[in-house]
This record gives structure tokens, sequence and C-alpha cells, in this order.
């Protein structure tokens, strides 16, 4: 049951990202359940081109960032009514190997609500729509990571 | 004439070799009309304004769409947050 306090967090931050401090914030007297996705970076690739990472340098267009995760957000509450908190935050700048970069988590009252489905439904949104790039330098010099996908009117 | 401003992120702001532009633009320009326009304006960029995103007032924004006066103007790759 989705209520009026349902705390939704969104944020772009140059901070290291606090799990607990996260996790507490969107914990309620009525979750039972949390489901938790964080990335970091990657200092060693094996699938596709393999490669080496020294490190990864996010940039956002910050205020924009902010406004597409909430989206993101009333996205999850839209199709999960279930959840009840939501936190969703990007790292950004240099950020270096074994770093957490990004933390999507939802709450609700028990682990078989969806919870799952919408935490991952939060990552895999973020990475279509949150204007977030990183630039990827490795001991063969630096690249930007462009995306595939291009979002549609409304989007 | 509408006053715009245009603000470029990650390969688009390396290419342009700034981070903003302020420009005026005819008050009935489309979205295309002003890639044609950088495209001119600023030969480094023609190519990304081929498969740029582009970005009304923070919202996405397509080929067919006009520029409102005082537009904040986005311009970047896909995305590859995460």
């Amino acid at each position: 049951m989705e209520s009026s306090n349902a705390p939704t967090i969104y944020s772009i931050t140059e901070s290291e990202i606090d799990l607990n401090e996260l996790l507490a914030k969107i914990t309620l007297a009525s979750t039972g359940a949390a489901a938790i996705f964080t990335g970091m970076v990657r200092g060693v690739t094996n699938r596709g081109g393999a490669h080496e990472t020294e490190f990864l340098e996010y940039e956002s267009y910050i205020p924009m960032a902010e406004a597409k995760m909430k989206q993101v957000a009333d996205e999850i509450r839209e199709k999960w009514p279930v959840v009840e908190g939501i936190a969703i935050v990007q790292r950004i700048g240099k950020l270096y190997p074994k770093t957490p970069t990004v933390l999507i988590a939802c709450t609700a009252a028990h682990r078989d609500t969806g919870v799952f489905d919408a935490a991952r439904y939060g990552i895999d949104r973020l990475k279509e729509i949150v204007p977030v790039w990183k630039k990827e330098v490795g001991p063969n010099g630096e690249e930007w990571v462009e995306g595939d996908y291009i979002p549609k009117p409304g989007e | 004439m509408n006053h715009i401003k245009l603000l470029f992120f990650a390969t688009i702001r390396d290419r342009a070799g700034t981070k903003s532009l302020e420009m005026d633009i005819p008050a009935n320009m489309t979205i295309q009309g002003l890639k044609d326009r950088l495209s001119t304006d600023y030969p480094n960029l023609k190519d990304s304004m081929k498969s740029v995103l582009i970005t009304i007032n923070r919202e996405y924004a397509f080929d067919e769409a006009v520029v409102p006066a005082n537009a904040e103007i986005g311009m970047f790759p896909p995305v590859s947050g995460g």
C-alpha cells in the first residue's frame, strides 16, 4: 500500500554512497524487505572486448538527471504499487575499481511482492534515460562509453 | 529572435570545445533547424548532429519541435550511467 509519506530519495552526488544510511531512510515500520542493486567500477573486463580499467570519470547534466531519477521512481511506483521506499543515487567524478558508483534500492512489506523486479527496472531505466556519462581510462588511453538507447517522446 | 542557451556534455562537449553557448535564433526554428545551423557554424559538430540526443528545458525533444524563447537546450550522446 502506497502511503503519502513513502520516502523517495534521488540524487547525483560526488560523495561516497552510504548504503546503510540510505537503507535506513527507506525502511518503514511496514517494510520487511529491501531489494538493493549496486554497481561498482570493474577493473578487469572479460566479457566482450577484454580490457582493464584504471578509473572511470563520470559526469552528469545534474538538474535533468535528478528530475529523470524522480521520473524513474514514479514509474516504479506505478508498476509496483507495493513498493514503499525508493532510493536512487548515482555518484559522479573520478572513480576507481571496486568503488560503488550507483545504488537502487526498493523496500516493500515482503520479498515476494515484486520488489526484486522493481529494483531491476530502476537500474535498467536509469541506464536508458538519466543523463550521466562515463569516460573510461585504461592502459591504452581514454574513451567515452556511449549507451545505445534513444529516448522516445514523453520519456 | 529568441535567445537560447546550449549545454554540451561528454563527446559533444569535447568536440564543441566548450561546455555552453548562448545564441539568438529565429522564433520559429525547430530542433532540426538548430542542428543544421550548428553543423554550419561549428564544423566539428557536424558529424555529432546525426546521432545527438537533444533536450528542451530538461525534457527529451525531437527534430520537429520548435525551440521556445529562453530555452535551455541540452546536447549529448546516448547516456551511459550506472
